[in-house]
């Protein structure tokens, strides 16, 4: 199958995605993150205390991102990793990308958010936190991919 | 509540994977400033959702499944910009955050369990260190 476009444009996707920050608090009174949810599903896997909705976004997450892939052509294996994967051999990117999920994650439960449960979720709330947080992590990103552009010569 | 969740997340991953949010270029273009697009559907997504979360906050909206609506709204701490600045470093590197990494595995990118792999360490280690100093794990969202 592929029913999908290529790429959903933003002006449909980003008012789509307001509206499931929405939707999981007019339901149920919750906040939409993702970090929460890989932490929570971390206890759900240890057997700590759980908060079980959380897990269960977590899983939506997984389930519609494969109907999107399956909608747009099916899934496919593979070892794509854009420039970088272009750039950088196998066995030097497989560490780097553990490193910067690693950096990412402790980073963001640290922050108490990511980029939806503060970039979204928390921007859409006018949380302060989430407003310091977001701008913080959006310059930071930016400067950093500016050395890394300048670092490799203009490549990445 | 957990069919709540878990229909809003699949709604959730799937325009993250339906707007390539899960493609290393296409984060890679926005963090370089090349294309607007990611900062535009991220800015219509707060537009849409500010104003209705203000209306539903003041009609006292009664949600059927969590009781009176609350929204969670958190003053500045030092956690949050520190946290913020190490996550942005990251998220610069692998060019993919948490949701769109998943949204990469589902799309069967083997290297997208690679960042997966680390996002699960990351927050497991750091809450480990919050349970170990008594903290309460960070909860902004």
């Amino acid at each position: 199958m592929d029913i999908l476009p290529d790429r959903l444009a933003w002006y449909i996707a980003g008012p789509l995605m307001g509206l499931c920050v929405v939707a999981l608090y007019a339901l149920a009174n919750k906040p939409l993150g993702a970090t929460t949810a890989y932490s929570e599903t971390i206890s759900f896997v240890r057997r700590r205390p759980f908060e079980s909705w959380r897990v269960w976004l977590f899983a939506g997450f997984i389930g519609g991102a494969l109907v999107a892939s399956i909608l747009r052509g099916g899934f496919s294996p593979n070892l794509d990793y854009g420039k970088l994967g272009a750039d950088v051999p196998l066995g030097l990117l497989v560490p780097i990308l553990v490193g910067a999920g690693f950096v990412m994650g402790f980073g963001a439960r640290w922050s108490g958010g990511c980029t939806s449960g503060h970039g979204l979720r928390g921007c859409s709330s006018l949380s302060p936190a989430s407003l310091a947080a977001t701008g913080t992590f959006m310059a930071t990103a930016v400067a950093v991919t500016a050395v890394l552009h300048f670092a490799t010569g203009g490549s990445l | 509540m957990n069919r709540a969740a878990l229909l809003v997340g699949a709604a959730f991953g799937f325009l993250v994977a339906a707007a390539r949010l899960s493609d290393y270029q296409v984060i890679h273009d926005m963090l370089r400033l090349r294309e607007p697009d990611v900062f535009l559907l991220m800015a219509s997504a707060i537009a849409v959702a500010a104003p209705i979360l203000v209306i539903l906050e003041r009609r006292r909206w009664r949600t059927p499944l969590g009781g009176e609506l609350k929204v969670v709204r958190q003053p500045i701490a030092r956690r949050n910009v520190l946290g913020a600045a190490v996550f942005g470093s990251g998220w610069a590197i692998a060019g993919t955050c948490p949701v769109p990494a998943v949204a990469m595995v589902a799309g069967g990118s083997a290297l997208g369990l690679a960042v997966t792999a680390g996002l699960f360490g990351g927050i497991a280690l750091r809450d480990a260190i919050d349970r170990k100093a008594g903290r309460a794990p960070s909860a902004a969202c």
